[in-house]
């Protein structure tokens, strides 16, 4: 319970929780917050392949950038992929052309894995906009 | 190699040649900055070449790490947004572009490849219409983009280019040099990944030393936080939601929307506003008693031309800011610093900017949070293995 209200704080730090602990946590969003800075998508690979790219990641920052409309696009295990656009948040099964046209679409992408317990993208998010919740 | 290809990709647009230059370990990894090594590839490649760069740190964890660097005979431009990283992961560290195109194309570069598309269909675009038919050619909104319009073509010596479709980075000219060089864009777009020495060390380096960084500098109040007319309340009124550079967590972009509420948060109007991130052509525009609306307009208006907003305000000229941006003219810059940075940071230490940029990093975050190697350490070791020289 201690690391799960940490987790709720977003002050989980280096500990690490048993899968029991985190099966309960989801990611949770508040669009408006998200400024587009793009960390989420680059450390989202850190922890799966050592690496720094946003070609690998679960997580998706979507743009259209002319319009200054910008929100996350986010595969996971239970709720299927989640939008959080910035006038809301959605789940379910992926429309046709969320995540935009690009490179390597959602579909291809691997679910969230939590990062173990400590989502990565939880602790580099400057403005909290993305929040680990049980 | 960590936080780096390793390589350089030169293209003669003459000849249509490609080809490929390794870079020393050396050369990258803290021995020079970019803006020593975009010098040498022009030195060697040509004095009318364009080069693009990136910094050591471009790409990393390490706060407001997003910078490139592009250079051209007449000076250079800070390449912010997604801009850098993005040139970085398309498999380069550097771009040479020498030169010219036999007809109106532009350079496209991904996957560690660089060529010359053909696009005479794109003369007579203006920016705007350019970077849309690049990515809709190429299949990828999240290519990004630095054009120019009718006023590079002309190579104008006020001529910008524009990232994306904003402008502010080129008070160099160097749009000019795209007209020189036939070309109405460079594109790029990055698919590939960098490995860092120690991925946990510099993921818990670099989020403690932006929590210290944040804790200092308070959430920010997007462009109003570095400039005075963002402040205005007509200004602030018009102000649909603030964007950051990649890694940046204060962001100074402010997006004014001007066609459509700016309280709107659905897709609705394709071109809305402008993000404004040009501090020196917003102040330009408050000092002649332009209102917040009209001046983005006129920005809107510079961007799709790829004019400098600062020059055209500046020049004097009596039509008026829409008879003069309808032709190109031959008007002399209003910034005496073609060195692309002590304008654009509105710091006065020109050193810090040039090593901030040489870094990879934002010359305009880091004078805000305070730019010093000491705190820097953690995270550069753990990305790069290795200290940074102690001269920058």
């Amino acid at each position: 319970m201690h690391l799960l209200r940490q987790v709720h704080d977003g002050h989980l730090g280096q500990h690490s929780l048993n899968s029991w602990e985190w099966e309960t946590l989801r990611l949770d969003f508040e669009p408006l917050k998200c400024i587009a800075c793009g960390l989420c998508e680059t450390v989202c690979s850190l922890r799966r392949d050592s690496v720094l790219t946003p070609m690998t990641s679960s997580i998706i920052l979507h743009v259209e950038d002319k319009a200054n409309y910008f929100g996350l696009v986010l595969k996971t295990r239970s709720e299927g992929v989640v939008m959080a656009r910035p006038e809301g948040v959605t789940s379910g099964q992926q429309p046709a052309g969320s995540g935009g046209p690009g490179a390597k679409p959602i579909l291809l992408r691997e679910q969230c894995d939590l990062c173990g317990g400590d989502p990565r993208c939880v602790r580099i998010c400057p403005t909290k906009c993305i929040k680990a919740v049980d | 190699m960590f936080l780096a290809n390793g390589r350089a990709g030169v293209i003669d647009l003459s000849s249509g040649e490609v080809g490929e230059q390794e870079l020393d370990e050396e050369l990258l990894l803290g021995r020079q900055s970019s803006l020593e090594v975009v010098e040498k590839l022009a030195s060697e490649h040509g004095q009318d070449s364009l080069v693009l760069g990136t910094g050591v740190l471009t790409g990393s964890l390490v706060p407001g790490a997003c910078a490139g660097v592009m250079r051209g005979p007449r000076g250079r431009a800070p390449l912010l947004g997604h801009a850098g990283v993005e040139l970085k992961l398309s498999g380069f560290d550097f771009i040479v572009i020498k030169g010219v195109a036999p007809e109106p194309g532009y350079v496209w570069i991904r996957d560690g490849m660089i060529e010359l598309v053909s696009a005479p269909s794109l003369k007579g675009m203006d920016s705007w219409g350019r970077t849309d038919k690049v990515r809709d050619q190429q299949g990828d909104r999240k290519i990004q983009v630095l054009s120019v319009g009718p006023w590079g073509d002309a190579c104008s010596p006020i001529a910008q280019f524009v990232t994306d479709y904003w402008g502010g980075e080129d008070k160099a000219g160097l749009g000019a040099e795209f007209g020189r060089k036939n070309i109405v864009a460079v594109a790029f777009r990055g698919m590939g990944e960098f490995e860092v020495s120690d991925p946990d060390a510099h993921f818990d380096s670099c989020v403690r030393l932006r929590d210290k960084q944040v804790a200092k500098l308070g959430r920010g109040d997007g462009l109003a936080s570095f400039s005075r007319a963002a402040a205005r309340e007509d200004f602030r009124a018009l102000v649909h939601r603030d964007a950051a550079c990649f890694g940046c967590p204060f962001p100074c972009r402010s997006f004014v929307k001007v066609n459509e509420d700016p309280w709107v948060m659905t897709l609705s109007s394709k071109e809305p506003g402008y993000l404004h991130y040009d501090i020196l052509a917003l102040e330009k525009a408050h000092s002649l008693w332009i209102s917040a609306k009209d001046a983005t307009q006129l920005m809107v208006k510079c961007a799709k031309a790829g004019v400098e907003p600062c020059s055209l305000m500046s020049s004097g000229h009596r039509e008026g800011f829409d008879g003069l941006l309808a032709s190109p003219k031959d008007i002399k810059p209003s910034s005496e610093d073609s060195s692309g940075l002590s304008w654009w940071s509105a710091i006065s230490d020109r050193r810090k900017n040039e090593a901030c940029l040489g870094l990879g990093l934002c010359p305009r975050y880091w004078a805000k949070a305070g730019f010093e190697l000491g705190p820097l350490d953690p995270c550069v070791q753990s990305a790069l293995g290795r200290g940074l020289r102690t001269d920058w």
